[in-house]
């Protein structure tokens, strides 16, 4: 198992790489000088010499990717030109924000689009089957940020129930208060990933329930909940969680929208001010960042494969 | 009739959003003709006006006519969606093409760079490419483009290596027909289909992360009318002016639902018939 990790880690080496590589050389792609674009227009002549000398602008092209790369890796992604704090503290800031809204979508995800999935795979081409996947195909094709404002629009404008900005509250510290901020931004990420979560559990459902082994579950005499639940559930999870790796990249995309509806504090509403006021270290930070813990999460979803199907030679 | 195209014709789900984005496209492309107001035109007497006879979307913060701003918005839409189609395609199938008619290292090396793009998220790349190139509608165009260059050289690549195996490509090669002739002349012409599926995926894909990046004030600068522009502004008088938002977004939400269901109808009816070749 540690050797089929290390080995699946080795193959998304390459990927992070180049991608650093893209997002180091950012710097250099921005019309003027490297310099300015990492100290701004008001910089003082010591921050200048400061950014010359850690950039190493004399040595050459390589040698300045790999002391960025090598810092980077520390932990020092450099400073950002708007608030003069360090990026990284800037990011970790974010973190739990970011993290307490992923996680409350991603449990209305599964809590709306498994049951779903199953209702529809079990009668597929009826008339539940044809309004649920309607369903599917709404939550996936509502543009979120649109979805969003609606949902402002009748919670927020209409009833007066909730808040219309949501302010990040950690749930241990006020659960109630908490919960009123982060209801709608869960509700509006939560339904598309309930539409991913519902189309592509659904289409592993059905390839399953026409196996042989279906059909003699079925005439021993097994309940129906235990044919689903005990077989047909476990081997369509393989499919399933292969599906849902390839839409991390989505869910991020989801994220990032979502924040800037709400004006929610998170990761991604970071990313998009620093854009605003051209913040490089700051960009450049937010996109590695978020591109690891991406990488980290579809390595993470490797290994539940492999978990999942013991077929899977990992040795 | 092509029984493809009659097939999908019965579906009433594909008619509707055929219906839909021709009368989209059409008003987009003639809307100088059709309406009488510039979507530029400022009226600052009568500004976040409900929906009125006059108005039929209402009015924005500077007077503006917000239905002629969604339907001017449709065209910056439409435009860079089938530009940023057009670079995917234009890569994407010539480097599927490639890696799929010749195998080996060709095939290797092309689709290690597709793979490294497809593990990026796609509005990330676009954000970043957009932070560098600044904003404007060409670099919207070219940073949605290229985000979708894998879907096309992937399903390029899977339909050459199905027609390399069939027997009429092998006689053209057997007869002395040189690897470029074979690749455009036999192979290309029968893989259309699938791609042609993807252009109206992509393009639906195109329009939400155009929409997406100027929602998120990255995207296509004002005044340009653009739809994801709309819904920011928008977002701003949700007191005021609750329409406002609210009427832009079900013109673009109804595209994209229309162009998606298009999409999977056609990918579905190619598949039957695949299946159907496949037993003959």
């Amino acid at each position: 198992m540690t050797s089929y990790i290390l080995r699946r880690l080795a193959q998304f080496i390459p990927v992070l790489l180049l991608a650093s590589l893209g997002i180091w050389a950012m710097i250099y792609a921005v019309p003027g000088s490297p310099v300015g674009a990492l100290v701004g227009e008001n910089a003082t002549p010591e921050q200048i010499a400061a950014i010359t000398a850690r950039l190493g602008l004399d040595q050459p092209l390589l040698a300045q990717y790999w002391r960025w790369l090598t810092a980077a890796l520390q932990g020092d992604l450099g400073q950002s030109i708007q608030s003069r704090e360090p990026v990284l503290d800037l990011i970790a800031k974010r973190i739990p924000a970011t993290l307490q809204l992923g996680l409350a979508a991603t449990l209305i995800g599964l809590l709306v689009g498994v049951p779903v999935a199953i209702a529809s795979a079990l009668k597929p081409n009826s008339l539940l089957d044809r309004i649920l996947s309607a369903w599917s195909a709404l939550a996936l094709g509502v543009p979120t940020f649109w979805l969003g404002i609606l949902l402002i629009l009748l919670f927020a404008v209409h009833l007066h129930w909730l808040p219309s900005a949501s302010a990040y509250i950690p749930f241990f510290t006020d659960p109630v208060r908490a919960l009123a901020n982060l209801a709608l931004p869960a509700l509006t990420l939560g339904l598309y990933i309930s539409g991913i979560f519902s189309r592509f559990l659904r289409a592993a459902l059905l390839g399953e329930l026409l196996s042989d082994y279906v059909r003699t579950a079925r005439s021993k005499g097994l309940r129906e909940r235990d044919v689903i639940g005990r077989h047909v559930m476990r081997n369509a999870m393989l499919p399933f969680v292969t599906i849902v790796g390839l839409s991390l990249a989505n869910f991020i995309g989801g994220t990032v929208i979502t924040e800037a509806v709400f004006t929610y504090p998170g990761l991604g509403r970071l990313l998009i001010q620093a854009i605003g006021v051209r913040d490089y270290p700051l960009i450049q930070g937010c996109i590695l960042f978020i591109l690891a813990i991406y990488i980290t999460i579809n390595l993470l979803v490797d290994v539940l494969y492999a978990y999942i199907d013991p077929r899977i030679d990992y040795h | 009739m092509n029984p493809t195209l009659r097939r999908l014709l019965a579906h009433r789900g594909a008619l509707l959003g055929i219906a839909y984005i021709m009368l989209l496209a059409f008003t987009a492309a003639f809307a100088h003709l059709i309406l009488p107001t510039d979507p530029l035109a400022q009226d600052l007497a009568n500004t976040l006006d409900p929906p009125s006879p006059e108005h039929w979307f209402g009015t924005d913060e500077l007077g503006r006519d917000l239905m002629t701003r969604a339907i001017y918005g449709a065209r910056t839409s439409l435009v860079t969606a089938l530009g940023a189609v057009a670079i995917a395609g234009a890569i994407g199938v010539p480097i599927g093409l490639v890696a799929g008619f010749f195998g080996g290292w060709r095939d290797a090396i092309l689709m290690r760079i597709v793979d490294v793009l497809l593990a990026l998220p796609g509005i990330l790349f676009a954000m970043a490419l957009i932070a560098v190139l600044g904003r404007s509608q060409a670099a919207s165009l070219v940073a949605v483009g290229i985000t979708g260059i894998p879907a096309f050289a992937r399903i390029t690549r899977a339909q050459v290596l199905s027609l390399r195996q069939r027997d009429f490509v092998t006689a053209v090669e057997a007869m002395g027909g040189s690897s470029a002739y074979t690749m455009f002349t036999t192979v290309l012409p029968n893989a259309w289909s699938p791609i042609l599926v993807q252009v109206v995926i992509l393009s639906s894909v195109a329009i939400l992360l155009e929409a997406a990046l100027s929602f998120l004030g990255v995207g296509i600068p004002p005044p340009t009318p653009s739809w994801g522009d709309m819904l920011r502004t928008g977002k701003g008088f949700l007191y005021e002016a609750p329409y406002y938002a609210v009427l832009p977004g079900l013109v673009l939400t109804l595209t994209i639902l229309s162009l998606d269901t298009l999409g999977r109808t056609l990918a579905r009816l190619i598949e039957d018939r695949q299946s159907a070749e496949d037993d003959a």
